[in-house]
């Protein structure tokens, strides 16, 4: 019996009866079908056969097209609040040559609010995309980690496995809690302020949405330190008492059984080894998929905002200061819900690297 | 959550009527004061859950 055929097996038994296939439908679903050549079995095949699993120029293009098709639409976007700011330039230099003032205001103000509407509904699609792909992180890596710890406590670190398990469970489900609940709507709630803000004359609300913001993106540093902290420390402790056990393992077996000893002792270690390299494969289906599920959405949202900063730059000339402004912050707001999304992935790709390099006692 | 989404919505709805009625209000020697006004009105509405929470914790 060759590696590969034993590979095969036992990839089987390790993959049969598990939410693969979810993932990668759920994934490709959130990535328009970007990743669809990562699937478990392609891995696989790769790892057998030894070859590239990147094809990188069809990427390379279905990303280009991506992030034009999303230029395309987002500058759509811009070119209607550039002419309402304009229209609304114009007004304010005729309101002079209207009678009275307050009926050239309220224009003014009505104006504003259809641009308010404008990006208040496109800030709406783009939360709804970050709260999905939050929510689909979550959901792969409660799949992704019993799977990851059963091959773990397979391949010998079982210390490793029972204590990093709960462990990484209940961060990663607390932390998409605490995104979805609490980070992601003061994101949008500092947006709603700071565009309630460009109505009036005055700064009513815009200390208030800022503190909002900052506080949103401190909260996630916060969270995501601590976190990788305690896995890293934790991983790191328990690898170190593992590999004394794999090592003991092996030496016991080899020395005090007689004669088959040093063949069983081999057996042990190409099994462990095999498993080892399933957990790898597994571990770089969950990585791509989650690397995956982070990239489309980023790219989408931090197109748009990136489109808003330059709105906010373009109106400033023909229209008051606080339109512009408004429009301005509306794209901060867009970066800092991107790089909340950033983080989140960061934080689930390091848990599952943390693994991945764990249980190197073989 | 729903308080929080209620609470912005107030702060919201009472500054765009406010700000309608200050351009609706005459040009007089009381319109400072009212814009005043208004401002104590606006800080009292953000403020509204706070002092809901204080009083919570009595």
């Amino acid at each position: 019996m060759d590696y590969e055929s034993i590979l095969e097996k036992q990839f089987e038994n390790v993959v049969e009866g598990e939410d693969f296939s979810g993932i990668s439908e759920e994934a490709a679903r959130l990535t328009e079908g970007l990743s669809d050549p990562f699937t478990l079995e392609n891995i696989l095949q790769a790892t057998l056969e030894q070859k590239s699993l990147f094809q990188s120029n069809s990427m390379i293009d279905s990303l280009k097209e991506l992030f034009l098709y999303e230029m395309k639409s987002a500058l759509v976007l811009m070119a209607e609040i550039l002419c309402i700011c304009i229209i609304l330039g114009l007004l304010r230099s005729l309101s002079d040559g209207f009678g009275s003032k307050n009926v050239s205001q309220l224009s003014l103000l009505v104006c504003t609010m259809v641009i308010i509407g404008i990006s208040l509904n496109s800030f709406r699609i783009s939360y709804g995309l970050a709260l999905d792909a939050v929510s689909t992180m979550v959901w792969t890596m409660e799949i992704l980690m019993p799977v990851l710890m059963g091959i773990l406590i397979a391949t010998g670190s079982v210390a490793g496995g029972t204590i990093l398990s709960p462990l990484i469970l209940g961060a990663v489900t607390g932390f998409g809690f605490l995104v979805k609940t609490f980070i992601l709507p003061a994101l949008y709630l500092s947006a709603v302020l700071s565009l309630i803000n460009c109505l009036t004359e005055k700064n009513y609300v815009n200390k208030l949405a800022k503190l909002l913001r900052n506080g949103a993106v401190f909260f996630t540093g916060l969270i995501l330190t601590i976190l990788t902290g305690v896995i890293t420390i934790q991983g790191l402790l328990t690898e170190a008492s593992d590999g004394v056990l794999m090592s003991a393992a092996k030496y016991s077996i080899s020395t005090f059984i007689p004669i088959v000893g040093g063949f069983t002792s081999d057996t042990v270690e190409l099994f462990i080894r095999c498993m080892g390299s399933i957990r790898n494969m597994v571990g770089v289906f969950g990585l791509l998929s989650l690397l995956l599920m982070m990239a489309v959405p980023l790219l989408k949202i931090l197109v748009v905002g990136g489109i808003y900063k330059l709105t906010g730059a373009l109106t400033e000339p023909v229209s008051e200061g606080k339109t512009a402004d408004g429009l301005s912050d509306m794209g901060t707001a867009m970066i800092s819900i991107a790089s909340v999304l950033f983080f989140t992935s960061l934080l689930f790709i390091l848990f599952v690297t943390t693994i991945m390099n764990m249980g190197g006692g073989a | 959550m729903t308080e929080i989404y209620a609470w912005i919505s107030n702060v919201f709805l009472v500054i765009l009527s406010l700000s309608f009625f200050q351009i609706l209000i005459p040009e007089s020697s009381m319109e400072k004061y009212l814009k005043f006004i208004f401002s104590l009105v606006i800080l009292a509405v953000i403020l509204e859950p706070l002092m809901h929470l204080v009083s919570e914790l009595e």
